[in-house]
């Protein structure tokens, strides 16, 4: 037997996504009333295309491993996980601790994300958009949330 | 006719307001800036800005999104000139002659052409919106929910035609769209379903959450990914005016392009990317010397990027008259019509006049705005090229934060945000395109609603469907689109027009 590696990986790996959110998606519409096609709950819709996804996920499951297909793209880690991490830290402070401390933390991780970072350019890039984004956003288009803690 | 004229000069008279020539100029702006820059395409772009078209009234806000997506056409091909960097997907093929055409000193030449090519095509496709629009959205208005069920299927179908690879894997993507669009209230009842019990979701994902995270973030990761190139410019730009003879010889093409890209514009299946390729196919299959093609030939740069601008444009039709987007930027449109509080589909033109003919209006002007923003202007916009992408990286991932927060004013909307960019790298490193992604979820509503009210009037008869003539047809003509996808032969040159 040929190693996944080899065979059509990304469409059984895009088959399993779709078999998962199915699955997921299934689950909590068992908790919804489905009704009949004369009287259709708000289940019953969800409950077709869930359906339908998943007989999809499966078919590309079985041609994934039957079949060489496209291989998945190469994962690079370090820009995905920083970047997600930035606007984890971005959600997390905005309310706490205020606009122009959220965007430099923000900066700051973003920064590793890409090995072409300097920390000078980086930290007059930080400072720049903590300074227009308070006169821009909070000043000018008034969103609620505080320039410093 | 003389409704047509009367009801234009009330567009004017709403676009030439100093408030709204103002957000056309800005969106002209922004799409050049989109358009020179490569790895930021108009969806995210379009994005990036929506949130700050919050606290605009509906029509400015429409008018600079707009201004945006046909900027972004003209900017494009600046690059694809200069540096043959396509700066857009549309302005791929403009690179093979336009850089040739650089090399050889003819820069100016094939820049101007390309503006006032773009400049005509874009006229004419405003003028063709002017003209289709009221007939087509009252046609439309007679349409019964099954009539816009199958209307709904076509224009999910035509997500399947533009999208690149597996037809089959994009048929799948629609599905996972439509069903993230259930989230939320059901429209009968108001039940939350599938939200976790989460209260932020009882309102359904967040459209820009969503679009941010897909398009935005995700696509600026995939950059980072690469290895940045340093562009370097060596063409110098002597003369932007064309001379007489080199006009002449593009009259042709440019006329042929306007053409070929309305028509694309209008059909679903159809779009800007794909007019421009056909566009370059037709030129060198009507040239007496096809030969030049890809030693710099003129009519392979007017060509296209009439076609690119001709189809920016009237891709606006099925949008205003029937409410169906046939592209990802169009969906877009649809969610920043839905978050003003404008339901998108027939009943526009007639309910909303200022918004339908200032628009229409505001394009005219656009066209005319971007002509002088690029031509004169054209140094600055190369200039724009030396900043490196490890600056504008992280001013993007601020302003998308930002803007995401300011939805809504809540985090939850920031980690759905990076959820969704997860999912959206997840997508692009199996293959998949977020784009019929993205058409399922603006549609996945709508079609619920006219696939549950069409089964209560028939008494949950499905043949409803089929019975009506309407619908008939237009599930017969998303039938043949994707039968036509998935026929070997024609799926083969599909193919090779997305690789060439």
């Amino acid at each position: 037997m040929k190693s996944l590696a080899q065979r059509g990986n990304s469409d059984f790996y895009t088959g399993l996504l779709l078999v998962v959110v199915a699955a997921v998606a299934l689950l909590y519409i068992r908790t919804l009333t489905v009704g009949t096609v004369l009287e259709m709950g708000p289940g019953y819709f969800p409950l077709g295309l869930a359906l339908i996804l998943l007989g999809m996920g499966l078919v590309m499951i079985v041609k994934g491993l039957t079949t060489a297909g496209v291989p998945v793209g190469a994962v690079h880690l370090r820009p995905l996980f920083f970047i997600l991490l930035s606007f984890a830290a971005f959600g997390l402070l905005v309310e706490r601790a205020g606009l122009a401390i959220s965007i430099v933390v923000q900066v700051g991780l973003a920064h590793f994300a890409s090995r072409e970072t300097t920390w000078l350019a980086s930290v007059i890039t930080a400072v720049a958009l903590a300074i227009v984004s308070s006169i821009v956003f909070v000043w000018l288009l008034k969103i609620p949330v505080s320039v410093l803690p | 006719m003389i409704d047509l004229f009367a009801a234009l000069g009330h567009g004017f008279s709403v676009a030439a307001t100093p408030i709204n020539l103002l957000f056309c100029l800005i969106g002209a702006v922004c799409g050049t800036l989109i358009g020179v820059l490569p790895g930021l395409g108009p969806v995210a772009t379009i994005s990036l800005l929506l949130p700050a078209t919050y606290a605009l009234d509906p029509v400015g806000a429409i008018i600079m999104l707009a201004g945006i997506y046909y900027g972004a056409q003209y900017g494009g091909s600046t690059t694809a000139i200069l540096v043959n960097i396509p700066g857009e997907s549309t302005s791929v093929v403009t690179a093979i002659d336009g850089y040739k055409m650089a090399q050889q000193g003819r820069a100016g030449e094939a820049l101007a052409i390309a503006a006032i090519g773009s400049f005509i095509a874009g006229c004419f496709g405003t003028v063709v919106i002017a003209l289709l629009g009221p007939p087509l959205a009252l046609m439309t208005q007679k349409f019964a929910s099954p009539d816009y069920f199958s209307l709904m299927v076509l224009g999910l179908v035509s997500a399947v035609v533009l999208a690149n690879g597996s037809a089959f894997r994009a048929v799948s993507m629609i599905f996972l769209g439509l069903l993230l669009g259930m989230v939320g209230m059901d429209i009968n009842t108001g039940e939350a379903r599938m939200t976790f019990g989460l209260i932020e979701l009882s309102d359904g994902i967040n459209f820009v959450a969503l679009v941010m995270g897909l398009f935005g973030v995700a696509e600026v990761i995939s950059n980072l990914e690469g290895v940045s190139t340093r562009i370097v410019n060596h063409s110098k730009i002597t003369s932007i005016w064309p001379s007489f003879k080199v006009l002449r010889g593009a009259w042709g093409a440019v006329m042929r392009g306007t053409l070929l890209g309305t028509l694309f514009g209008i059909l679903p299946g159809g779009g800007a990317t794909i007019a421009s390729f056909s566009s370059y196919a037709l030129e060198k299959r009507v040239s007496k010397t096809p030969e030049r093609f890809g030693n710099g030939a003129i009519e392979g740069v007017a060509g296209p990027e009439s076609a690119n601008n001709a189809a920016a444009q009237t891709s606006f039709v099925p949008l205003l008259t029937m409410g169906i987007p046939t592209s990802a930027t169009m969906a877009l449109l649809v969610g920043a019509l839905t978050l003003h509080g404008i339901a998108p589909g027939p009943t526009i033109i007639s309910r909303q006049p200022d918004l339908f003919w200032g628009l229409i209006a505001s394009m005219f002007i656009g066209n005319a705005m971007l002509v002088i923003i690029n031509l004169p202007m054209i140094g600055i916009w190369v200039r724009l090229l030396n900043v490196p992408y490890r600056i504008l990286y992280l001013i993007i991932v601020v302003v998308c934060a930002i803007g995401v927060f300011s939805v809504n004013n809540s985090s939850f909307d920031i980690y759905m945000t990076v959820g969704f960019t997860a999912l959206g790298y997840i997508l692009r490193k199996l293959d998949a395109e977020p784009a019929p992604l993205l058409m399922g979820f603006v549609l996945g509503p709508m079609v619920e609603e006219n696939f549950r009210r069409s089964l209560i009037t028939s008494h949950g008869d499905p043949m409803v469907f089929l019975q009506r003539p309407i619908s008939l047809v237009l599930l017969l003509l998303s039938a043949a689109l994707l039968i036509s996808i998935v026929m070997p032969s024609i799926s083969k040159r599909r193919n090779e027009v997305f690789q060439e």
